[in-house]
């Protein structure tokens, strides 16, 4: 049985009246592919940003490995091991691919505060960068600006950047948001490769990649922990297909 | 300091505040509207008073100088808006700061231009220009009580226009989520010009009525934008409850730090608003 | 690689700085132009500090004429009165002292962002500039005389004499240039590429890992007591500060400056600042109201230049905008 990496308590997150997330306990294992699914509006992608420190949390406990790291700052989150990749691609479009992934690196390797050393000249930080393109496929393109690969490459630039910071935990915001069907098969190769190594937490909308890739899956319904469960589990549950058919028409 | 020195100093903080919140009310209400920081506002409160002077001496009648002179503010109000203001809305804020800047010098050239560098006066109006009588010897100049008079009136009214009427709704709609008012079908550019327009008649309406008792110099535009700057940061920017309270504080530690610490008068209120910022980043009323 | 970032920069750079070393041999001791191009060359290096931090860290700020003026007074209320002193090691104390306010400040503006930035630099920087003309002690609205200039030997070595203008325009040569070369060196440094990230995209820095206040904290203090440098040589050259160095005007020229030469590519605050007191100076001679054709002039120049005069040049020889 693998280990429990990122865990959280009673997780709430208040936007005024609006309950976001709402006393949420969920655990999510090494090695393990764990996707959240629920309509839209149940909260999946404010558990990501809270879990990544993003958003403060109202109320609750993140657990890392057993220890609290709630009262961190944004930036910190990064720094224990959680990366995250966003649902809009964000990435730096006036740098190259390498240079998006040299920032994300540099932040792990150090020397951020050095005012005159070159930071071409730094062999590791870039070895790092590349390894990570190389992982997510994108080896090719080191040196072309991000703006002129395609939105699909973009994409995978997202994710390599968070694989260069060498997180544990992997929060995946849609990976696949936009792409037509060849695009969301590379990523779905990927991440079936990435999920030997991490811990990952997808958010997804679409059900064929989701069904393909979880080995667990959690149902979430107005800020609210409906169901965990394996895949097979979950397609058979009436509780969920209520869920679903209860509140929206997207149906998996 | 005794009572009644206390209580004159007080008129005159209240005063000068709801000046000062008149001009800042303008300037707020634009940005929390339009998204646009306006540094010309000063500019457009000299040109007021300027404009009161011109039409003063024309007219011989200050009634008739501030009525001109507010049709005039607002005309330039819309012609600015129209021809330049509208190429800001998709632009970032260091462009909104040139494109100001680059106003205030052509006002202030303006203004040198016509009516020189030498300090200018306008009369105080004849039916305003008594004294009341607060205490046996203190007595208080009716035209002060008049401008405090007249900008609570202004203050009152647009509490009205903004909560109760239909340009209200829109200007509220406006301030929290523009893509819903071109959705309600409302002309967003007529809205912005609009404004823009009441933004500048406000602070050209500060400078009409405060021509009687400051001196016309250049560069007075300049000195009310920042102290409005204050204003507005201390209260929050975009909102007008805000601008009307800090305002008030604002005007009252000005004149009492110029009577109480005549040494550290003029920096008082920036001192004000640097402890103000340390406690709260946002202003005491964040929109 | 070299420290250019394209072709346009680097044939400016070398054909700035080549006029400028013979500049003086063709002048003749005509010390109204030697001085004339001080004073310019003087205000470059301010409009480059400004230019840093608003077109490369992407802070706004309408107060950095403050560091401008405090530079000079700094200079000016440390040294003796009648006594030469160092320049090196004032430049040393000049630079420790505003970049330490600059801390100070820092702490406080940067806490804010964009337009709530832009007012409240403003507003502070009004705030010295009051502090200063209203104090008896630091002579009011007439500032300060400096009335010996300091000497500049290092190890008992002179080369240069203040007092003469040539070597004065050739001092401020120098730092233009050593400023150059420094901000291009931080600009391609480990801490530069942090800066970049922050600029476009700070919400992604942040995830990556990065506190961006830190970050910033940085380029406003370098950028200040260089501005503070700036103003140091400034009350040099004239022999005074007086608190409108200050004034929110001197930062909103600069700021214009910058953007006619370029925003964000460092040596367009030079092309900015010689563009700009050109016009100055020939507008000036025309009429008295050159505001108005200045103020006409910014207007036309953010509604069409976007790239300002680098971005032109660069056109010109063929390159892309970097």
């Amino acid at each position: 049985m693998s280990q429990t990496i990122l865990e959280a308590e009673n997780l709430c997150k208040f936007w005024g009246g609006l309950k976001a997330l709402n006393e949420l306990n969920i655990e999510f294992k090494d090695k393990q592919l764990h996707s959240i699914v629920g309509p839209n509006g149940a909260g999946k992608s404010t558990l990501l940003n809270t879990l990544c420190g993003a958003y403060p949390a109202t109320s609750g406990v993140i657990l890392y490995h057993g220890k609290p790291i709630t009262h961190l700052k944004g930036y910190e989150f990064c720094r224990t091991g959680i990366g995250r990749s966003f649902q809009k691609t964000n990435i730096f479009h006036n740098a190259t691919c390498l240079e998006n992934c040299c920032i994300a690196a540099q932040q792990r390797i150090g020397g951020s505060f050095n005012l005159f050393r070159k930071r071409s000249t730094n062999r590791k930080i870039a070895e790092i960068a590349r390894s990570a393109l190389e992982q997510v496929g994108l080896g090719a393109r080191a040196d072309t600006k991000a703006t002129e690969v395609s939105y699909g490459e973009q994409r995978q630039l997202e994710i390599a950047m968070v694989l260069a910071t060498a997180p544990k935990v992997l929060l995946l915001d849609e990976p696949m948001a936009g792409m037509g069907h060849e695009e969301s098969q590379t990523i779905i190769s990927l991440l079936k490769e990435l999920k030997k190594q991490y811990c990952i937490v997808l958010v997804e909308h679409d059900m064929d990649a989701v069904f393909e890739l979880s080995d667990l899956m959690t149902v979430m319904v107005d800020g609210q922990h409906l169901i965990t469960d394996t895949v097979d589990n979950i397609r058979n549950n009436p509780l969920v297909q209520d869920a679903y058919l209860g509140n929206d028409d997207e149906v998996f | 300091m005794d009572t009644s020195l206390f209580l004159v100093q007080l008129l005159n903080g209240v005063q000068y505040g709801l000046l000062l919140f008149l001009i800042a009310s303008g300037l707020t209400l634009v940005f929390g509207v339009m998204g646009i920081l306006n540094l010309a506002h000063g500019s457009m409160y000299m040109i007021g008073a300027y404009l009161a002077y011109y039409f003063t001496t024309l007219t011989d009648s200050f009634l008739l100088a501030f009525i001109i002179s507010g049709t005039i503010a607002l005309v330039i109000g819309i012609i600015i808006e129209r021809f330049l203001i509208i190429h800001l809305y998709k632009r970032d804020h260091l462009d909104q700061v040139l494109l100001t800047v680059g106003l205030i010098f052509i006002f202030n050239a303006t203004q040198s231009y016509v009516w020189g560098n030498d300090p200018l006066g306008v009369e105080v109006p004849e039916l305003l220009s008594g004294s009341i009588r607060l205490t046996d010897i203190v007595e208080y100049p009716v035209y002060r009580l008049f401008i405090s008079l007249l900008c609570l009136v202004v203050a009152a009214s647009m509490y009205f226009t903004i909560n109760k009427t239909r340009l209200g709704m829109m200007i509220r709609a406006g301030e929290s989520d523009r893509a819903m008012v071109e959705n309600l079908g409302v002309d967003i550019s007529k809205l912005f010009t609009i404004v823009f327009a009441i933004g500048v008649f406000l602070a050209s309406l500060a400078g009409i009525v405060s021509a009687p008792i400051v001196s016309l110099v250049p560069g007075m535009g300049e000195h009310v934008l920042i102290s409005c700057f204050v204003v507005v940061v201390i209260g929050g920017l975009g909102s007008i409850k805000g601008a009307f309270v800090a305002a008030l504080i604002v005007g009252i530690v000005d004149t009492y730090a110029s009577v109480l610490l005549p040494q550290i008068s003029s920096m008082s209120i920036y001192l004000l608003m640097a402890l103000i910022l340390l406690v709260k980043p946002q202003g005491l009323f964040k929109n | 690689m070299s420290i250019f970032a394209n072709k346009s920069e680097k044939i400016f750079i070398y054909l700035f700085f080549a006029i400028g070393l013979f500049i003086p041999l063709f002048l003749e001791g005509n010390t109204f132009y030697i001085n004339k191009f001080s004073t310019i060359i003087i205000l470059a290096i301010f409009v480059m500090s400004l230019d840093y931090l608003v077109g490369r860290t992407g802070l706004i700020t309408l107060g950095h004429a403050m560091f401008y003026g405090l530079g000079g007074y700094i200079f000016t209320i440390l040294a003796p009165e009648y006594e030469a002193v160092n320049f090196w090691v004032y430049t040393f104390y000049v630079m420790l002292i505003s970049g330490f306010i600059a801390l100070i400040v820092g702490l406080i503006v940067l806490r804010t962002s964009g337009i709530y930035m832009i007012m409240i630099t403003l507003a502070l920087a009004q705030m010295t500039f009051y502090f200063f003309a209203d104090s008896i002690e630091y002579g009011g609205q007439d500032g300060l005389f400096i009335y010996i200039k300091p000497e500049t030997s290092i190890f008992g070595l002179s080369f240069l004499d203040l007092d003469n203008e040539t070597h004065f325009y050739y001092l401020c040569l120098l730092s233009l240039f050593n400023c150059f070369v420094f901000f291009k060196i931080i600009m391609n440094s480990s801490f530069g590429r942090v800066i970049d990230a922050l600029k476009e995209n700070p919400d992604r820095a942040t995830a990556l890992g990065y506190n961006i206040f830190h970050f910033r904290l940085i380029a406003y203090v370098l950028a200040s007591s260089l501005a503070a440098y700036a103003g140091y040589l400034f009350a040099l050259q004239f022999g005074f500060v007086n608190p409108s160095m200050m004034s929110w005007d001197v930062s909103a020229t600069a700021l214009v400056m910058a953007l006619l030469g370029g925003l964000g590519s460092i040596y367009g605050a030079i092309i900015g600042s010689f563009v700009y007191e050109g016009l100055h100076y020939f507008i000036e001679h025309l009429t008295e109201y050159w505001m108005f054709f200045m103020g006409a002039l910014i207007i036309v120049l953010v509604l069409t230049l976007k790239y300002g005069m680098a971005g032109f040049l660069n056109n010109l020889s063929g390159g892309k905008r970097s």
